[in-house]
């Protein structure tokens, strides 16, 4: 079309576009600020380092992969698998179970809106037990699990229940924060209009909100459970029984069939509960696994994209077969409860907490654990970097699709299922076949099975994405390949990256778990001290990964906030 | 007689059971400006999706600039569907990219895959989307995020990105019943300038009759999927339009 050039001379155009100008503002400048951190990682993990492939390993990688071909399928060991997998799959819903009571009660008194319904005038700051609250919920959320279950085995002993408790109280504080996080986003209209007529506040927080709250409340339980499958996985790798432990006895003693038999049986375990947890999020309206960072309007914007009406009869029957689950769950692992009250326990706990006072904070410890934090940091970084990477490239193969071949979206979620339904120190074993021992083994672990978590996490986020400027773009003649560059990704990108810096946070907490078996960091630290009872080291290491995970939690907040 | 732009003979479009159009005929020229006029569900946006080649019938013939478009190969379709824009009520603008790069998108029909990658990093042709958003009026929010920007305004970005597809033909789907209306009037009229001065034909649906009175010179009458008229704007009484949105045998 020709232009009538007195239009162009009469009105004013903005500023030249200039690359430069730009960079260090918002987006760019964490993106700028990424690259640095994640090639400052690279080299401190050794990644440009020559010596890291033991050739001598390729052997085993093989017997390891013919073995494939050959699982131990005689009726004894499918026997065993079959109970490992009860095991695993009681502990974890026993665990999620814990943590959804401490998780309600911690909500409820963590989030804003309670106490805000209880002071007058309704529009003030919540005052100091709030805060308290949310304090309270920080400490046992930055422990990981295997950390909690071993600090309980020294106190409780050898129990079902310490793998219970390791499991529901970091699970319960984690639960409670996000519950809170729910409360305090559900739209207050309706709350307020019950307190102006003058309703208490217990009724109309009854009334007002938790109904508009209970579809997300419930879709992140579920979530959840999938969560604790994995982490009940990993508890059996400590010790706990279960499929975890089978797989590392397995892998321990080379005996590779078995292990192929047991992998089958944590992807289909993992699978189902995959599976069953999206299904109930579906008749929920309530799609997506979790939702962080999340801009107001957006909010909404889902909502409205995903509003259904729960369908009351299938809820019912979900939480009649959940009830039953619990009891069973307990009465086929039957843990001792007297345990936690026993003489034995308090001295034991006693004794402990003694001896941790006062942490080991000497010149050359705090020398050794700084260099030790810097380490395990570079080891979460570089395994976000190469889990985010091929999560983004991944997600959209694996994104259901209405229209095109099913396939890619099969095989890529298959792959992504086996990737995270092993658990991350089984990963990091495996990769000690053919690499030295050291952080990189470790930080690899981390990354693949952090991919299968996060390469799902973003492919759902595609899926749930706006289609309609997709669609406008195409009606107007653009190829499906540029319309997804022109729409489906940059409307994607945001919440991919908000997804892998808030993975990020978890696998700090998880560098632990691999350094158990060896793969470096603060990690194989604690479980030196452990191993030979050196409790004031070990409280100034756990006093390092608290001022770890604090720092990666302020920093994975500060770049989600220009993502929105 | 010239080949008519839009050229539907027989034309019904059932979804399931409901029959959303059914047995519509209609030729619209080129340089037309019509108006789409009836009550909610009456198969406007039906009819638009006929129109820009997204949607099939389920019967009769739909000719678009002379072309079936049922019979085209997905290349040829898209070819097509280059010289046919379309505005939407709800824009569909990509609301975190810059204002330049929705505007860029109507290159996408003609641009290479490189092209359009690279000029998300450093824009392309940004002198034409500056011409296109000086001509609806909103020069200076070139490099804004979309998101920033009020409905109008967004309304005026999606308006650029038709200009720089340059159709032959512009489809406006409710346009203006997201803005206030002081910015329907301006919407309309930008809408109606720019068909005008460019040579483009226009269809627009309208819930507000008085701007299918004041910028249209055809209104098409629609009911229950039906043409219930089909007359120059100035033929058209006020009580036929009222007969068109009574509530006795409407479906709700």
């Amino acid at each position: 079309m020709s232009v009538p050039s007195a239009a162009q001379r009469a009105l004013p155009l903005p500023e030249a576009f200039s690359p430069w100008r730009s960079l260090l503002r918002g987006a760019r400048l964490v993106a700028l600020l990424t690259l640095l951190a994640v090639a400052w990682a690279a080299t401190q993990t050794g990644v440009f380092r020559g010596d890291l492939i033991n050739a001598g390993g390729w052997a085993l990688v093989q017997q390891f992969f013919a073995a494939a071909l050959r699982p131990e399928l005689s009726p004894t060991f499918l026997r065993l698998t079959l109970e490992s997998t009860l095991v695993t799959f009681a502990y974890a819903v026993c665990g999620l179970a814990l943590s959804l009571v401490i998780g309600l009660a911690g909500g409820v008194l963590s989030s804003e809106v309670w106490w805000l319904v209880h002071q007058r005038p309704f529009v003030a700051r919540p005052g100091s037990p709030w805060l308290i609250a949310r304090g309270a919920l920080a400490l046992p959320r930055a422990i990981h699990e295997v950390l909690w279950g071993l600090f309980l085995v020294r106190i409780l002993g050898l129990d079902p229940l310490v793998a219970i408790l390791a499991l529901g109280i970091p699970f319960g504080a984690i639960t409670a924060k996000v519950f809170s996080e729910i409360l305090d986003e559900t739209p207050r209209d309706a709350l307020r209009a019950l307190l102006n007529s003058g309703a208490p506040p217990g009724h109309a927080l009854l009334y007002g909100l938790l109904p508009r709250a209970l579809p997300n409340l419930l879709s992140y339980t579920f979530y959840r459970l999938e969560c604790a499958i994995r982490s009940a996985t990993v508890l059996g790798v400590i010790g706990a029984g279960g499929l975890g432990y089978q797989v590392l006895l397995s892998l321990q003693s080379l005996r590779y069939g078995e292990m192929w038999t047991l992998i089958a049986a944590l992807v289909l375990l993992s699978g189902i509960t995959d599976w069953l947890s999206a299904r109930v999020r579906q008749v929920l309206g309530a799609p997506a696994r979790l939702e962080v960072n999340l801009a107001p309007g957006c909010e909404a914007q889902a909502a409205q994209l995903t509003r259904a009406t729960p369908s009351s009869r299938g809820l019912l029957a979900l939480l009649g077969l959940a009830v039953l689950v619990v009891p069973l769950a307990l009465v086929y692992l039957q843990p001792d409860f007297g345990r936690l009250v026993s003489p034995r326990t308090q001295a034991l706990l006693g004794q402990m907490l003694a001896e941790m006072f006062p942490p080991d904070l000497s010149g050359d410890q705090i020398a050794r654990l700084l260099q030790l934090s810097l380490q395990t940091l570079a080891m979460s970084i570089v395994a976000m970097a190469i889990a985010g990477l091929f999560g983004l490239a991944l997600a959209h193969p694996a994104a259901r699709r209405e229209r095109g071949p099913r396939w890619p979206y099969w095989l890529t979620r298959g792959g992504l299922l086996v990737l995270r339904a092993v658990p991350a120190p089984v990963w990091a074993l495996l990769f000690l076949f053919v690499m030295f021992p050291g952080p990189l083994p470790g930080a690899l672990a981390l990354a693949v099975h952090n991919l299968g978590i996060l390469g799902r996490l973003i492919a759902e986020a595609v899926e749930n994405v706006d289609q309609r400027p997709t669609r406008a773009l195409q009606h107007a003649g653009a190829p499906p390949l540029h319309a997804f560059f022109y729409s489906t990704l940059p409307m994607t990108i945001p919440q991919s990256l908000a997804y892998i810096f808030y993975r990020w946070e978890i696998c700090a907490r998880e560098t632990v778990i691999v350094g158990f078996v060896g793969a470096g960091g603060l990690g194989r630290l604690l479980t030196e001290q452990l191993s030979s009872f050196d409790y004031p080291g070990l409280s100034a290491t756990l006093i390092a990964l608290f001022g770890l995970t604090f720092v990666v939690d302020m920093l994975s907040t500060a770049a989600r906030r220009p993502l929105r | 007689m010239p080949e008519p732009v839009f050229e539907l003979k027989g034309v019904t479009v059932r979804y399931g059971a409901f029959a959303a159009l059914s047995k519509v005929s209609l030729r619209i020229e080129a340089g037309e400006r019509v108006a789409l006029i009836g009550p909610s569900g009456a198969g406007k946006s039906t009819l638009l999706s006929l129109l820009n080649g997204s949607l099939a019938p389920t019967e009769g013939e739909v000719r678009l600039l002379g072309q079936d478009p049922t019979r085209l190969s997905t290349r040829a379709l898209r070819r097509l569907q280059r010289q046919i824009g379309t505005v939407y009520q709800q824009f569909h603008l990509v609301p975190n990219l810059s204002v330049i790069h929705n505007v860029n998108a109507g290159h996408l029909g003609r641009w290479s895959l490189l092209q359009a990658v690279v000029s998300l990093i450093v824009p392309l042709e940004r002198s034409r989307a500056a011409r296109a958003l000086a001509e609806v009026g909103i020069a200076d929010k070139l490099y804004a995020r979309t998101d920033t920007l009020s409905g109008g305004q967004q309304q005026r970005v999606a308006i650029a990105r038709v200009l720089v597809q340059d159709p032959v033909a512009i489809l406006a789907d409710e346009p203006i019943s997201s803005v206030d209306p002081e910015r329907s009037r301006e919407i309309m009229t930008l809408l109606r300038e720019l068909c005008d001065r460019f040579d483009k034909t226009l269809v627009v649906s309208l819930h507000a009759i008085e701007y299918a009175y004041s910028h249209c010179e055809r209104m098409i009458g629609l009911r229950a999927g039906q043409v219930v008229f089909d007359l120059p704007a100035a033929q058209v009484s006020p009580q036929m339009v009222e007969a068109l949105y009574r509530i006795r045998d409407v479906d709700v």
